[in-house]
């Protein structure tokens, strides 16, 4: 599978996750993934080693440009620093993914018309991208609760274990 | 910041007014903003999950 060509921006959400999950590596058919620098610090804080463990991957980056649209929703969506550093880089590109678990900035990112995804979409896309196997995910998804500060309610995560398994490969 | 138009009924415009007189809330501006956050904030939940399903949905069938 070759390396997919949207501009990618991870705020600190699927970083730590992944990382708790020793998936990391799924990032790899990404050409590399901009972390903004309030996001770098705080998975620095929260994970000291796994920024320089995948250096091929992370380039820390600021954003070029301010956009007035991001500055105007930051209330409204009570966006953290980080969050706005992440929407303020997608927005100097056509193409931009932002990769994020937090919901605001998600909304956010809907507002501005960046696609955006969180952990659970990018461990399921290994599936398609092969760089894990089915059973490999559904055993990683099983370890959600126990192996990771992401919070998902039991019984959705359970539908999305019985929609995943449900596939075909 | 952004502008929007919109159409509010006449009801629903006159008791936030009310609000405003009263000095509750500085302007119908700030009023309609603060609406809108509670109404995210109070919907956070529901809007996660869904967003999770939107996610699944593009790991499964996604281009990209």
């Amino acid at each position: 599978m070759g390396k997919t060509r949207a501009f990618v921006v991870a705020d600190a959400g699927p970083i730590i996750h992944l990382d708790e999950l020793g998936c990391l590596d799924i990032l790899y058919d990404f050409e590399q993934v901009s972390v903004p620098e309030a996001v770098w610090r705080e998975v620095g804080h929260h994970r000291p080693r796994t920024l320089e463990a995948f250096s091929a991957l992370f380039v820390r980056a600021s954003p070029r440009i301010v956009s007035p649209l991001v500055t105007a929703l930051t209330p409204l969506y009570t966006l953290h620093r980080g969050e706005q550093e992440a929407l303020h880089l997608c927005m100097e590109f056509r193409d931009s993914l932002l990769l994020t678990d937090d919901t605001a900035a998600r909304l956010a990112a809907k507002a501005l018309g960046i696609a955006a995804h969180g952990t659970l979409g990018l461990l399921v896309r290994a599936i398609r991208q092969k760089t894990r196997s089915r059973s490999e995910v559904l055993a990683v998804l099983r370890a959600i609760p126990t192996r990771t500060t992401l919070h998902i309610r039991p019984s959705l995560l359970a539908e999305v274990i019985t929609e995943v398994d449900a596939g075909t490969d | 910041m952004s502008a929007v138009q919109t159409n509010i009924p006449d009801q629903l415009l006159e008791q936030a007014q009310l609000f405003v007189q009263e000095g509750w809330i500085t302007n119908i501006d700030a009023l309609i903003v603060e609406a809108m956050r509670r109404y995210l904030d109070s919907h956070r939940e529901v809007i996660a999950e869904q967003l999770i399903r939107e996610d699944i949905d593009w790991g499964l069938h996604g281009q990209d």
